[in-house]
């Protein structure tokens, strides 16, 4: 199995224990050759002592030598005097101990090992006259180092394993959250999306981690409202002309009509069409909004000079309903944003105050700076204003503060939504000051110039 | 005048060969891709209108192959991609103009009627039709001698329908060639309406007889129609 195939769970738990194992055989080794080294640098400095007494010995007692062995345990040595044995225990001749020395000068202490296995630890010193060497019993220091090397070789893979057993164990309850998450999230469907997932502590990774996950379902789940409003609304929408052509187009052929009946028939019917198409090409406008496939211009446009532009193009609506329709074109204000995108914006909005206007009222559009000095165009009517209940949803799509005056004039129920969108696609956005029966105040702001 | 149709939606086809016909075009429908290529690479048409989504051979790959071998034959694209990618498409492809689905009729056959008469424009500075005149160089109106007082926009669309005089103008017509606004907004509808009103008191509210007429659900015809 590859590594990527196993559980989190298992590799947490693989990782600490090999992580655990090499810092416990490094532990290990390190203690040995440090107890190892501490050994023989006692033997060495015991050996030395005893060829300092031997020294001592032959220089001031030499017929004591042979009761060395007796008296201070000194029982491996050997004196020579110009290349001529003078004293050599018995214990020396019967190991062979000669042969750990190399040609008769003086040597450092060093180990030998005997044909029979001992093990000694051999060091000589030399003079132009005499030579002595000594030599001590090493086989049960090499003992103990190898007791303890076997006791440590023991211990280290069972520690591993305890370590794999608590580690495992530990990650499974520190990973519990996790599953349990897991579990809930399966749960959860289109239909379900506002159950949440269980936030332990909401300061840990695992809490935090619910809590994005909760807040994501949030998004989740308004958006998924909103689209299933949506598709009603859009359905709605489009049933009542696909109504209307059915049934004028049903009525129609009842009975036979003349020629100018057809017409009418026709037209009426083509009028339905003609709304439908309207629609559709609005809504294609905010899909492929919704889809990101619009890429807006980035260009420095004129405010002002694309306020009384669109105040021209609508300028024959308002004239129609005697309201005065005034751009105030002082100072030029300029903003980098897609003018096309944008004017789509400022003409459903002005459309918008037009509409809603009474007869006789006044519109007045303005570019300005706003009090931070971002670019905004200010559209401000007299029209009967907007309910503070109402604010927030005007510009979401088909919502219609009064349903039945509205579908009368032949809107979409889209164009604030558009407007919105088309503010909202150049880095932008429109508030909304309206109090009722004192009109409404739609003002465009875009990001300053950077 | 004969025109290739290449369109697979079969009422479609219909209306456009009906609708065709009855302008006095001679119309040959090709219903897939295969077959529309084949007639138009063999035979000699005037225009090849052609739909973009069709099965077997997408129309784009029609449009490319004529002219890959060399076919002049000038192609109207109709397409209800209404993506400006698929339109780039299809101009860089050499296809000499374009409809959106759905569109109106009168706004095909004007374009074609341009398309087949590219290359010897008759752009006369001065229309006339009946008693109305105007005079494009100095912008002036008159109705029976009558001096008329009209606005730009008024002009424009008295313009468009004396060029078109007889046959109906849509509104998609106008809003693209009086305001160079190609998309459908309400707004823009609400506009053309109100400026179309106006034009009508003044040209036609003093005289007995009108010359403005509207039809229900298309649009604005000048004139008595033409059958």
């Amino acid at each position: 199995m590859s590594p990527r195939r196993l559980s989190v769970r298992a590799r947490l738990t693989l990782w600490n224990a090999g992580v655990l194992m090499l810092i416990v055989c490094a532990f290990a080794a390190g203690f040995l050759l440090f107890v190892r080294a501490r050994l023989f640098e006692e033997l060495d400095r015991q050996l030395l002592r005893e060829l300092t007494t031997i020294d001592w010995v032959y220089h001031t007692e030499p017929w004591e030598l042979k009761d060395l062995a007796s008296e201070s345990g000194i029982t491996l040595f050997r004196i020579t005097v110009d290349g001529s044995l003078r004293h050599q225990t018995e214990g020396w001749e019967r190991e062979g101990l000669a042969r750990a020395l190399k040609d008769g000068g003086s040597m450092p202490a060093a180990s030998w090992t005997a044909p029979d296995g001992r093990s000694y630890r051999v060091q000589a010193v030399a003079d132009p006259s005499y030579h002595i060497s000594a030599a001590m019993e090493e086989t049960s220091f090499r003992h103990t180092l190898w007791t303890l090397a076997a006791v440590l070789a023991m211990g280290v893979p069972f520690a591993v394993g305890l370590a794999i057993a608590g580690g495992y164990f530990l990650a499974g309850r520190v990973l519990s959250p996790v599953g349990a998450m897991a579990d809930k999230a399966r749960e959860i469907t289109a239909d379900s999306l506002g159950e949440r997932l269980p936030v332990g502590n909401s300061q840990d990774e695992f809490g935090r981690l619910a809590t994005v996950f909760n807040d994501t379902l949030s998004r989740l789940h308004d958006s998924f409202d909103r689209l299933r409003r949506f598709t009603s609304d859009a359905s709605h929408e489009l049933r009542t002309p696909l109504t209307a052509i059915r049934s004028v187009g049903e009525v129609a052929l009842q009975a036979p009509l003349d020629s100018g009946g057809y017409r009418d028939v026709i037209g009426s019917m083509l009028e339905e069409v003609d709304r439908l198409t309207r629609l559709v090409d609005s809504l294609l406008t905010l899909t492929r909004a919704d889809s990101g496939a619009t890429q807006p211009a980035r260009e420095v446009v004129n405010l002002t000079a694309l306020a009384g532009n669109v105040a021209d193009l609508l300028r024959v609506l308002a004239e129609e309903k005697q309201q005065s329709l005034s751009v105030d074109n002082a100072a030029p204000v300029e903003a980098v944003c897609d003018p096309a995108i944008l004017r789509l914006a400022l003409m459903n909005l002005l459309h918008n105050a037009i509409k809603y206007t009474p007869n006789g009222g006044a519109i007045h559009v303005r570019a300005t700076a706003t009090a931070s000095g971002q670019p905004s165009i200010e559209v401000q009517d007299t029209g009967p204003g907007i309910p503070a209940a109402h604010q927030e949803r005007i510009f979401e799509r088909f919502y219609r503060v009064d349903p039945d005056r509205s579908r009368e004039s032949g809107g979409t129920g889209l164009g604030l939504a558009i407007a919105r969108w088309a503010v909202a696609a150049n880095g932008g956005r429109i508030e909304l000051e309206s109090e009722k029966s004192k009109g409404s105040l739609f003002r465009i702001v875009l990001p300053g110039l950077a | 005048m004969r025109i290739l149709v290449i369109e697979d939606e079969k009422k479609v086809a219909k209306a456009l060969r009906e609708g065709l016909e009855a302008e006095h075009y001679e119309v040959r429908v090709a219903a897939d891709g295969e077959e529309g290529l084949l007639l138009a690479s063999r035979d000699p048409f005037d225009l090849v209108l052609l739909d973009l989504m069709l099965p077997q051979r997408d129309g784009i790959d029609i449009l490319t192959t004529l002219r890959k071998r060399r076919v002049p034959t000038p192609v109207f694209i109709l397409t209800a991609r209404d993506a400006v990618e698929d339109r780039v498409l299809g101009l860089d492809g050499g296809a000499d103009d374009y409809l959106v689905k759905p569109f109106t009729f009168p706004e095909l056959l004007a374009r074609i009627r341009a398309l087949l008469r590219r290359g010897r424009t008759d752009r006369s500075l001065k229309l006339q039709h009946e008693d109305l005149q105007i005079d494009l160089t100095t912008r002036k109106v008159a109705r029976r001698e009558q001096s008329l007082e009209l606005t730009g926009k008024e002009f424009e669309i008295l313009e468009c329908l004396l060029r078109h005089r007889g046959r109906i103008v849509s509104r998609e017509m106008l809003g693209r060639e009086v305001w160079q606004v190609g998309a459908r907004a309400t707004p823009l509808d609400n506009v053309i309406d109100v400026t179309m009103a106006r034009l009508r008191r003044k040209i036609d509210d003093p005289f007995e007889k009108k010359l403005l007429h509207t039809v229900r659900g298309v649009g604005f015809v000048l004139g008595a129609r033409r059958e």
